[in-house]
């Protein structure tokens, strides 16, 4: 690393709170013993060290989970939670699957961050997170479990994707009565939300519809160095290198970051122009490095006719959503409670 | 209060300004992360990370190598963690040459760690719950994993539970009716797999319990069972799993000592312990002096087969050069082994090896004394290295019938679902006779005939924690083991996981069985009363 990039710790303990320091530190560090130089990645580590929940079929604060085989063949699971209506004394297997009430339900279908490579749907940060989306939208949420890089690099985290996409909009107990049927919102963090992208896109060239993409601090790159990258570098726990690293992991071999994956507005993407794409929330943390690459999607979609909410965070940094500790934090729960319920 | 004050967490409070913080009180929102930090030393932890960063700074090439050689404990413990990690980054760490001579035996990785790694690991903070923390814990979770997709399993599921809860009420007469309903809806169900295959045992449990109470539950430890044992280990990796955890941490546990004992609460065939003989045989510096006691019930034909395993034992540790005597305590219960049997030396390390047994001892009849306070009582007098335990992950030993019988079918049926993986024949046909024999005394017996009461594992933290034993982490050396011991010998699906210094063998996200460690706490009073 170049002498000028000095970790400037004390920059980032400014602004967040103590307890937020130290969780997005300790991945930080933990995750910087995973990644090898060599590409490969210390999968075993990373299970161990990761700190996961069971589902509870119990309902706990009014939602209760359980876990879902979508594919057998690819071992792909997901985590479902549900808000408790309070009626069932004992969750049983009917209850789980029992048919949504309600005029308009909707259904949430969660992709968990991570770089492509780290977390699953039961790690506890995210299962804390998919619990309060419950709460907040009066929603079901579906969190996917999908394969990771760098042992599944492109297209397995979009091929799970889809295959979620597809499993929620034909469950006949995820309909809403008013017109029998899904009503489908995704939402993604990190890698969740360049998912989400990429799932709306085949989902809008297939015919099924989704309502709206949330993506929190998506991740979206390019060959190009941006103004963001280099004023930020390192500074705000998170390294150009790291990004890079993770890129490498996820795109296919001899593929550069203009990869319509990483860059879907760069020279490789696909124009969205005329397409039926489903409105957007795109929420950019102030001091997240890749910031320049989440405008420039917000660009890309306005560019292509397509209806775009930019909510653009001053001084947060990733992960601010991950504890209930901060301004930022409820300011974007609201942003997307308001977003999953006013429907046009 | 918005849906999001009261923070989905565990233990207690966040600092607040109205409320000092307790010395003992940990904050609230890393807890629901999966962290324990105390709220009062958040600046310190905060402190340390900065320096590991610093030190991580300085050695990037080689970071990743030697976080892969280093051994992890107890990653929701940040504090000891980020300890451990510097321990390691700096100064910089000369591992031992020889290791690279023992890379293909899986054992010996874990052996010859560097004795630092021991330390560390041995040295991490021990969590004294508060009481919240408890009562948190104890809070039944009841997880579930569904693929079931038949419209005829779900009723099935529906009637099931009905009939369930109305053996709880005694409406005998509207249970059996329910029974021959659903054995009639089971012919028309595939009964080969899936949810028609877990049916079927529950049902024909529901059925013993309603029409032959009488009839005498087949309780444990008979020849037959051996036999059940033997596929039920081969069929799926659940007792291999039990077997290759405990040994690790009894052989790290016997590192140094040269006199070693083990007591096996229940010997089977012995199947867990000619491996442990191989790795002590190629332990650096040579093995030790292995005795092996091991507890089983009387022959009912006359013939000694503890003894003849107690042979074949002694033969293979002869072919490896490990000096072996072998001890067969014959006992119907463990209850009924007293400690003197087992012939303990106060100059050997004693390992206590408990595989699926204390929780036969969890039921009590009128007036006796506590069954598992006594044995866990002489366990501690003997004052083991080590006790491993391994248990089922499930809450079988409520007293309400209808609860039981929910978590049972969860259970199983996950259980099921995992053999199904199975090719081997007749391995896994045996296996769920096995398997059904377990339902059969959680949902059948009552009092003293019912042993199947497998309790999690948070509630065995709280028995042993108060019985006066403290944990032992078992490692990240050890979660790596047992995954690619998964990867080679097992269908995808089954997953290892980490939960403060304890390991979970499931399938699909459900933990189905549970393996921990444990040593006695020293107490300065009676540290030298041994044996009774």
């Amino acid at each position: 690393m170049a002498g000028s990039n000095e970790v400037n710790l004390s920059e980032s303990k400014r602004v967040v709170p103590l307890n937020t320091w130290i969780l997005i530190s300790n991945f930080k560090l933990a995750y910087n013993l995973l990644r090898r130089p060599d590409g490969t990645f210390n999968r075993h580590l990373a299970e161990f060290l990761d700190r996961k929940v069971p589902a509870n079929a119990n309902p706990v604060e009014g939602v209760f989970s359980f876990d879902v085989i979508i594919d057998r063949s690819t071992s792909l699971l997901s985590r479902i939670y549900r808000p408790a209506t309070g009626e069932e004394a004992l969750p049983s297997i009917m209850e789980l699957e029992k048919p949504v009430t309600g005029d308009i339900v909707p259904v949430i279908l969660f992709f968990h961050g991570g770089s492509f490579a780290h977390s699953s749907a039961n790690s506890a940060i995210y299962d804390t997170l998919c619990r309060r989306l419950v709460g907040i939208c009066k929603a079901v949420v579906v969190s996917v479990n999908y394969r990771r890089a760098p042992e599944n690099p492109y297209p397995c985290a979009y091929d799970d994707g889809w295959a979620a996409l597809k499993w929620v909009n034909s469950r006949p107990w995820l309909k809403s009565e008013e017109d029998s049927k899904v009503h489908i919102y995704m939402v993604g963090d990190s890698s969740g939300g360049n998912i989400v992208h990429n799932v709306a896109v085949k989902a809008v060239e297939s015919g099924i519809e989704v309502l709206g993409n949330i993506l929190l601090n998506p991740m979206f790159g390019g060959q190009e160095r941006t103004e963001s990258e280099k004023r930020l570098d390192g500074k705000y726990f998170v390294t150009i290198q790291d990004r890079d690293w993770y890129w490498r992991a996820f795109l296919p071999e001899g593929e550069d970051r203009d990869h319509a994956a990483c860059n879907p507005f760069g020279p490789n993407g696909k124009s969205l122009v005329g397409m039926k794409f489903p409105k957007s929330l795109v929420v950019v943390a102030g001091l997240d490095l890749v910031q320049d690459w989440q405008l420039a999607y917000v660009e890309g979609l306005k560019k292509a006719g397509q209806e775009v909410k930019h909510l653009y965070l001053d001084k947060a940094t990733i992960g601010f959503y991950l504890l209930p500790n901060n301004d930022h934090f409820y300011t974007v729960m609201d942003e997307i409670s308001n977003f999953v319920s006013s429907n046009c | 209060m918005g849906p999001y004050d009261s923070a989905v967490s565990t233990g207690s409070t966040t600092s607040s300004p109205s409320s000092a913080a307790k010395p003992s009180e940990i904050d609230g929102l890393l807890a629901g992360a999966g962290y324990k930090v105390r709220s009062t030393e958040l600046h310190q932890v905060a402190q340390r990370l900065e320096r590991l960063e610093t030190v991580m700074v300085n050695a990037p090439s080689e970071i990743s190598q030697l976080a892969s050689d280093v051994l992890h404990c107890n990653p929701s413990d940040i504090a000891s963690w980020v300890d451990s990690m510097l321990v390691e980054f700096n100064p910089p760490v000369s591992i031992p040459s020889d290791l690279s001579d023992f890379s293909d035996l899986t054992y010996i990785d874990s052996v010859v760690s560097p004795a630092i790694n021991q330390t560390v690991c041995n040295n991490s903070w021990v969590e004294h719950h508060t009481p919240q923390q408890q009562q948190q814990e104890l809070t039944h979770q009841l997880t579930v994993v569904t693929a079931m997709e038949e419209d005829s399993g779900i009723r099935l599921v529906h009637m099931m539970m009905t009939c369930a809860e109305s053996v709880q009420r005694g409406d005998l007469p509207l249970a059996g009716s329910l029974i021959e309903e659903m054995q009639a809806l089971l012919t028309r169900v595939n009964t080969g797999c899936g949810i028609g295959k877990v049916a079927r045992y529950f049902i024909d449990a529901l059925s013993r319990r309603v029409f032959t109470p009488q009839a005498l539950c087949p309780t444990g430890w008979s020849n037959e069972n051996e036999i059940l044992y033997h596929h039920f280990y081969e069929a799926c990796p659940y007792l291999k799993f039990a077997h290759f955890t405990a040994n690790q941490a009894i052989l790290e546990a016997f590192d140094g000592h040269d006199c070693v004992h083990v007591v096996d609460f229940n010997l089977m065939h012995g199947l867990q312990w000619p491996a442990l003989i191989q790795a002590l045989a190629l332990r650096p510096g040579g093995p030790p002096l292995l005795r092996l006691t091991g507890i089983g019930p009387p022959s009912p034909d006359g013939r000694d087969s503890l003894r003849e395993i107690g042979l074949r034992l002694a033969e293979l540790a002869r072919s490896v050069n490990v000096r072996f005597a072998f001890r067969g305590v014959a006992a119907s219960r463990l209850e009924d082994v007293k400690p003197w049997m087992l012939q303990v030396s106060p100059k050997e390390a004693v390992a206590i090896n408990s595989i699926m047994q204390l929780h036969r001892l969890l039921g009590s009849g009128p007036t006796r004394v506590s069954a598992i306070e006594t044995v866990l009582g002489w366990i501690r007098s003997l004052n083991p290295k080590i006790v491993t335990v391994v248990e089922q992950e499930a809450n079988h030993n409520q007293s309400e019938f209808l609860d039981r019988f929910t978590e049972a079918l969860y259970y199983y049926s996950t259980m099921f679902d995992s053999l199904e993986a199975c090719s081997l024949q007749p391995e896994k046909a045996v296996a769920e006779i096995y398997i059904q024999r377990e339902i059969c005394n959680v949902l059948c017996c009552e009092g003293s005939a019912r042993v199947e009461r497998h309790e999690p594992l948070a509630k065995w933290r709280n028995r042993l924690g108060a019985a006066g034993f403290r944990p032992l982490n078992l490692g990240s050396n050890a979660f790596k083991q047992a995954s690619m011991l998964l990867t080679l010998f097992s269908a995808e699906g089954y997953c290892v996981e980490e939960h403060e210094g304890c390991l979970t063998l499931g399938w699909h996200s459900r933990p189905l069985i549970a393996a921990s460690a444990w040593q006695p706490i020293q107490d300065p009073v009676i540290n030298h009363n041994n044996l009774l």
